[in-house]
């Protein structure tokens, strides 16, 4: 007889969890299938897709690098320190992930116009930011940002801070122990913090869009491709950006996931 | 040396009141407290982790108030103990000398000898804290906290997470260490039988007050507070203007002061008999309740409307052959009565 049981509420949890699956992974597949090999190879040849798709990885990496440089800090801080009005520094931290992108981008270009003083300002200092690739770095960080920094915010809440007195109490300064101790138990989950927010920053558009139609990032150019020629010309250029796009992420996550012999808090 | 001076420190609603404390140089010191009454607190603001928002700390004469903790040579063991996961137990302990200033290599590579040694920890040095049972886990802690040749250890109830066979391992262990390194201990528990095993001197700490300080057994005989009294497991706290409207307890009240208000007993200061004991005051009543807590029995006996808590053997107890309802003697060592 078999003994096993399991749970109705796990078969819902499987059904639903299958929905889901089926819903991530059908799109992509169906995608993938669309066209012919060929004309995905050919896309691969063509001077603007492989221009925009650096373009949109490199802006995305450059926007990693500036969150994390200046979210990481501003993440230790709130994952440690009590202060007044704490909760409304975090609300403002998460704006840009409730409000709609191309609305994001409607207010970055109202900061970077030559209408706005700051705009005359960065005018007046010779910074051209519209339609470069700092507009289209602007818009990545802008939106992909608080990604990043309640990543490193939850992941610094898991280091006890008990560990860090008592490497202070051992010698070590405040510096030391967040980079002996803290960042060196956080990295990982910091590290998917990044991954997301580069993931969040290539798929960006809306915002973009408004600020650097030009130079093309990816996005744009299957949206340019899609509303000129339709489906055939904008799926291939789709495609390959699923691929790099996975490859990336695949290669991340599993940086991110190996953990030393033993470690664990 | 440790001199706490008038500290004062709030947090939140919790409030460290004009504290003043002395520990002697080599001294173990244990603070006894129940849960949320400062301890951890206190022990954080002397290893300089948390700002004191008046008074002064002075280690071994010199002032550390404004110093900030990597610079007063104060270690501190947690209850949790906060091994660094990513290390191994070697690493863990020699984790304090890559900030060492003076560079005698020579001297701590002794003392990580030493402390190895003593604590009997030289099988598990390649090992991650997680692959460590509890009292491994409490020996890499201690030893990583004194590699560093502290002046003052302390320790944040550090017995609290174990079971009752390791913890008796471990308070061996640390009495022995206190013995052969001479060190001043600060330790903060809530068991007071830790106290009276590992003390040189207690102080009991309530409200972010210090309530009372003294050599172990003047502490838990002679109370100075109900509230201390209450906490070092004196049961018998009786008032002393009930007791006078009963004439058979005057005997307990020949030396009491007029300004006192109870005396106290701890329940293993109270004889039973089954006849009058000569030795001392004895009074009679009546078994009004027996609990069994395996080792040792607690006798409730009501005597003229007045309830007496007292703990016998399961020897004794066998003995006596009593049962609820029994009438009973039972003496008290005048001399043994706190007035409080």
């Amino acid at each position: 007889m078999n003994r096993k049981r399991t749970e109705s509420l796990f078969i819902v949890s499987f059904i639903t969890g299958t929905i889901i699956m089926l819903f991530c992974i059908y799109p992509l597949i169906s995608t993938l299938f669309w066209t012919e090999p060929g004309v995905i190879f050919d896309t691969f040849k063509d001077k603007q897709v492989l221009q925009s798709i650096y373009l949109s990885m490199g802006a995305a990496t450059i926007t990693t690098i500036v969150a994390f440089i200046l979210g990481v800090p501003f993440a230790y801080v709130l994952a440690r320190k009590e202060f007044r009005f704490k909760s409304l520094v975090e609300s403002i931290v998460d704006i840009p992930i409730v409000i709609p992108h191309p609305v994001a981008g409607i207010c970055l270009l109202t900061v970077i116009s030559p209408r706005s003083w700051t705009g005359q300002l960065m005018e007046k200092a010779g910074i051209e930011v519209l339609g470069t690739v700092a507009a289209i770095v602007l818009a990545m960080t802008f939106v992909s940002m608080p990604f990043l920094i309640n990543a490193a915010k939850e992941a610094f809440k898991w280091v006890p801070p008990r560990m860090e007195n008592v490497s202070r109490t051992l010698g070590a300064s405040h510096t030391q122990t967040f980079f002996l101790i803290t960042f060196s138990l956080a990295w990982r989950d910091i590290l998917s913090g990044m991954i997301l927010t580069w993931a969040r920053a290539i798929s960006e558009f809306g915002a973009v869009i408004i600020l650097a139609y030009h130079p093309m990032i990816a996005p744009t150019v299957i949206y340019e491709r899609f509303t000129a020629y339709g489906m055939m010309y904008a799926v291939p250029v789709a495609v390959i950006l699923i691929i790099l796009c996975l490859i990336m992420f695949i290669i991340l996550r599993l940086l991110a996931s190996t953990r030393r012999e033993g470690e664990s808090i | 040396m440790i001199e706490v001076k008038n500290l004062f420190l709030q947090l939140g609603e919790f409030n460290i009141k004009d504290l003043s404390l002395s520990i002697n140089t080599g001294e173990y010191f244990v603070l006894l407290g129940p849960t949320g009454s400062g301890k951890t607190v206190l022990l954080e603001s002397i290893a300089g982790l948390k700002s004191i928002q008046a008074g002064s700390i002075y280690i071994n004469k010199e002032e550390v108030t404004g110093k900030k903790p990597e610079d007063r040579n104060i270690s501190i063991c947690y209850q949790d103990l906060a091994l660094f996961p990513h290390m191994r137990v070697k690493d863990n302990i020699k984790y304090g000398l890559r900030f060492r200033r003076d560079t005698n290599t020579l001297k701590y590579e002794k003392n990580f000898e030493i402390l190895i040694e003593l604590l009997r920890i030289n099988h598990i040095l390649d090992r991650y804290p997680v692959f460590l049972s509890g009292g491994e886990k409490q020996r890499v802690a201690l030893a990583r906290a004194l590699i560093v040749d502290p002046d003052i250890l302390l320790l944040d109830e550090p017995l609290t997470a174990l079971d009752s066979g390791m913890k008796a391992t471990i308070e061996e262990e640390l009495k022995n260490i206190h013995e052969t390194l001479k060190i001043t201990i600060l330790m903060v528990t809530h068991d007071f039988k830790e106290a009276y095993y590992l003390a040189d001197r207690v102080g009991i700490i309530k409200d972010g007050s210090i309530m009372q300080i003294g050599p172990i057994e003047e502490v838990f005989e002679k109370p100075t507070s109900i509230c201390t009294a209450d906490f070092v497991g004196m049961k018998n706290l009786l008032k002393i203007d009930e007791l006078k409207k009963k004439p058979v307890f005057e005997v307990l009240l020949k030396q009491i002061e007029n300004s006192a208000e109870f005396i106290g007993i701890r329940p293993e200061n109270i004889v039973i008999s089954n006849k009058i004991i000569d030795d001392c005051c004895s009074i009679f009543g009546r078994i009004s309740h027996i609990r069994n807590n395996g080792i040792y029995r607690e006798i409730d006996i009501s005597s003229h409307g007045v309830e007496f808590k007292a703990y016998l053997t399961a020897n004794s107890y066998n003995d006596l052959q009593l049962f609820k309802g029994k009438e009973v003697f039972f003496g008290i060592d005048i001399s043994r009565v706190a007035i409080i």
